[in-house]
């Protein structure tokens, strides 16, 4: 008697619990990853622990992750920005270009004014033209990329400023002044994504765009603000990347987006849009500095990361699929 | 009596076999249990309805038929031969064409060329378009449809397409064809048409098995009935031992009321209307239409598809940017909206028809889906209120009769009724003035429909004004005080509840133009 009352209690709860239990795996077996990631990293090269190697994983990261914490509000928005690179490479030429006649803060000012120009044009383009968001950025990818080499004829814009490379090369509390801005930028990030009525906004548009405009969202205002948000990250990164390699050169953007959009999907955020999470992206970030510092010191060719990489990249994508896939 | 016939397949076979032998299904998703242990068999030649109320399993027992729905034990046989599951090729190779709910239509494509898609007639490799052209026309006149064969596929009625496919059924030669809820989206001519097809395709000797919420329509055309219930088979028979009674009975477990309409609660509050519209304009589809809706009323809108029902809605919540009209609300002019903000932003909300593309953003929870048509209320300087957004979300729920403990599930896992019902409070979270709804209860069961018409009625006590659009013309003379009804974009007639009750026929005979 009173066991079967009790096998009803928990049919009932049955199933609750095992969608839960596999959510949880779900949600949290990118960490498992990462730790496993980072034991066999350990191993392979016991340097990797170090706290110098830890400190220096972190500010090299840190450009890449600014963008990459941009990137996020796009992909959730449901859209995607391939010409953060360009827009990283068009910052750093500016700023070092510009840093000795105006001054390091305006030409911080500049950098950031001319990043937001060009979120404003992604933004336009793919809310007001309907240009697929994909052909779009790649379009706008190339022109900022061009501007970058007009821009800097072609040349390393070298900065005689001594403080150009403080915010790249200083650190505050024994911990690279990069890496605290990067903190912050995932930090503040996470919180709007998470918490504000803008956040929010921005899974709906990614999640059902038909239902959020009917819904009273102002979706193509909203869509767009996801691309400029993207720009002023890029553009920040640019800022930082310049300022700690001393220098800003046109090819500097390089293999900047493709990165950033792995960082974004390997932390399981989807490219389908209306899903995802800041955090998410902090782990991609991790991971992917984790094996980039293992090549490096085991000696792999770049020319073999880059394989590696774009490998990653479409597992990761395929990975997202064939779980949505198993869910419904 | 039916109850005992439930448990054991009809004693004997037709000369040839069945058409569909399927026995001891079981179909699991994760943990759920979706079809446990089903029997059913189908005779060759004939239409074969499952019923059964949302979630007990008919429309996954039509999806392993067609191949789609890979089931977790069991076998089935068609016209003998065994079927492979989840290889809707092997399905089709053994003669199974399915039509479902959602349209498998290329959009771009010309209405002839969805119809030849995957079968394109050729020759020596090239497509020869005057055969095809050929073969399209005689379709055409079998089924006496009048769709052109250049007419881009993604512009005509939902109807239509749904008639292309029915002719790219009947040019694949299927021997089985399979319908899920064919005529939520038509019209009753349209419908009719439909049941003609059907059973001249079964004359022809084709089987046809289909589910519908519809139980007229079962009885009206189906030769056997299977009622399925709580992933079960509840009870199966020929059509001659079922009526209405004793399929819903088979459906719940109990009667319900169903002498018509039950009486109309009085319109609350009578004085200047909430909103007014005067000539109304949305070009190629409404000319010149006034609407006074008027608090605490419920104004249901009568006509065929095509009538430029759904139009008149959609003009009014800001989504015909080519409309024009004079607005009043509240007693104050207004700038006629032209976009779905404009709308809300004058208190004219409206739910969408679509609940699944249109309505609800399925990877959130309902929670989430509730609060987004009105942020304001859960937020301060534009950071969420975690708890704010909760107890909204519990107020809504217990409004609208959708289980308070599932507000956290995403959209996805919930039933159809319950996404309706999150559906229909999501947009009366944002307190309109006016609400507009488009199809209330589409693609829901019986059990929710009611609840649903019960919401409705209770909402406009509350003093909001209701505008309804609804195929379900039952429904609509069940809870509206007035009906306008439309016809070819012109209101043909404005019926008063209070002056003489409303019936159905009464609104077909307007829009037939009978009167």
């Amino acid at each position: 008697m009173a066991s079967t009352a009790l096998g009803k209690i928990r049919r009932a709860s049955h199933d609750w619990d095992r969608t839960r239990v596999a959510n949880i795996f779900l949600q949290f077996g990118l960490i498992w990853a990462f730790v496993l990631l980072l034991i066999a990293s350990a191993i392979a090269y016991p340097g990797l622990l170090r706290f110098a190697n830890i400190r220096n994983l972190i500010s090299q990261g840190a450009p890449v992750g600014i963008v990459a914490a941009g990137m996020t509000f796009v992909i959730i928005g449901g859209g995607f920005d391939f010409s953060v690179g360009s827009i990283v490479a068009l910052a750093a030429v500016v700023f070092a270009n510009r840093a000795d006649p105006v001054g390091l803060w305006a030409a911080a000012a500049i950098v950031l004014l001319c990043s937001l120009v060009c979120g404003v044009i992604n933004g336009v383009i793919v809310t007001r033209l309907k240009v697929n968001p994909f052909v779009a950025t790649l379009g706008t990818g190339s022109m900022f990329g061009g501007a970058a080499y007009i821009f800097s004829n072609n040349a390393p814009q070298l900065s005689n400023d001594p403080n150009f490379q403080y915010l790249g090369s200083k650190a505050w509390f024994s911990w690279p002044i990069a890496s605290w801005i990067l903190i912050v930028i995932l930090l503040g990030g996470g919180f709007v994504l998470a918490r504000t009525v803008y956040g929010r906004s921005i899974y709906a548009i990614g999640g059902n765009n038909e239902a959020s405009r009917l819904s009273g969202l102002r979706v193509d205002l909203l869509r767009g603000s996801t691309y400029v948000i993207s720009a002023l990250c890029a553009g920040f990164g640019g800022l930082i990347l310049a300022s700690r390699l001393g220098l800003g050169q046109a090819d500097m953007g390089g293999t900047m987006s493709l990165d950033a959009i792995a960082i974004v999907v390997i932390g399981g955020t989807s490219l389908l849009g209306g899903e995802g999470k800041m955090w998410r992206t902090a782990v991609g970030l991790l991971i992917l500095s984790t094996l980039t510092n293992l090549f490096d010191s085991l000696a792999v060719a770049t020319s073999y990361q880059l394989v590696v990489k774009g490998a990653i990249v479409v597992a990761a994508v395929a990975l997202d699929l064939f779980a949505r896939s198993r869910r419904t | 009596m039916i109850a005992e016939v439930a448990n054991r397949p009809p004693a004997t076979p037709g000369a040839s076999g069945w058409a569909i032998d399927a026995s001891d299904i079981e179909v699991r998703f994760g943990a759920t249990v979706a079809l446990k242990r089903v029997n059913v068999q189908t005779e060759p030649g004939t239409i074969h309805a499952l019923v059964g109320e949302n979630g007990a399993g008919k429309s996954t027992f039509l999806g392993v038929i067609a191949g789609r729905v890979v089931p977790s034990g069991g076998r089935v046989r068609i016209f003998g031969e065994p079927h492979e599951f989840g290889r809707p090729r092997s399905a089709k190779r053994l003669g199974v064409t399915a039509i479902y709910q959602e349209l498998t239509i290329v959009p771009a494509l010309s209405a002839q060329a969805n119809v030849f898609l995957g079968q394109e007639l050729a020759l020596r490799g090239l497509l020869s378009e005057s055969a095809m052209r050929n073969r399209f026309d005689s379709l055409r006149e079998q089924l006496g449809v009048a769709i052109a064969p250049d007419a881009v596929a993604g512009r005509l009625s939902v109807a239509d397409q749904q008639m292309l496919e029915i002719m790219r059924c009947i040019q694949s030669d299927a021997r089985l064809l399979l319908f899920d809820e064919p005529t939520t989206a038509l019209a009753l001519p349209e419908r009719d048409a439909l049941f003609r097809i059907m059973r001249q395709l079964r004359d022809k000797g084709a089987t046809m098995m289909f589910v519908s919420h519809n139980l007229e329509e079962v009885l009206d055309v189906a030769d056997t009935v299977t009622v399925f219930r709580d992933g079960g088979v509840a009870a199966a028979a020929p059509r001659s031992q079922w009526d209405k009674a004793s399929l819903v009975h088979a459906m719940i477990g109990h009667e319900i009321d169903d002498n018509g309409p039950g009486p109309k609660p009085r319109r609350v509050r009578g004085a200047a209307p909430l909103i007014a519209a005067r000539g109304i304009v949305v070009p190629g589809a409404i000319e010149g239409v006034d609407i006074e809706v008027h608090a605490g009323e419920i104004v249901g809108i009568g006509g065929l598809v095509g009538s430029g029902r759904s139009s008149l809605l959609r003009s009014l919540a800001g989504l015909e940017p080519t409309s024009r009209g004079e607005l009043i609300v509240q007693g104050v002019g207004a700038e006629w909206p032209r976009t779905p903000r404009d709308a809300l932003r004058l208190g004219i909300a409206m739910v969408p028809e679509n609940r699944k593309t249109q309505g609800l953003v399925l990877g959130m929870s309902s929670t989430d889906n509730i609060a987004m048509t009105n942020y304001r209320r859960v937020s301060k300087a534009g950071v969420l209120s975690p708890q704010a957004m909760e107890s909204a979300a519990r107020r809504v729920a217990k409004e609208f009769g959708f289980d308070e403990r599932r507000i956290a599930t995403p959209m996805r896992n919930l039933s159809g009724g319950n996404q309706q019902k999150v559906l229909l409070g999501k947009w009366s979270f944002r307190s309109p003035v006016v609400l507009l709804i488009d199809e209330p209860t589409r693609g829901i069961d019986i059990g929710a429909k009611e609840e649903i018409m019960a919401t409705l009625q209770r909402v406009a006590d509350s003093g909001l004004g209701i505008v309804m659009v609804s195929s379900e013309l039952q429904e609509v003379v069940a809870i509206s005080h007035r009906v306008i009804v439309l016809s070819e974009g012109r209101a043909v007639a404005n019926l008063n509840a209070d002056e003489k009750p409303i019936g159905v026929q009464d609104i077909l005979a307007f829009a037939f133009g009978l009167n």
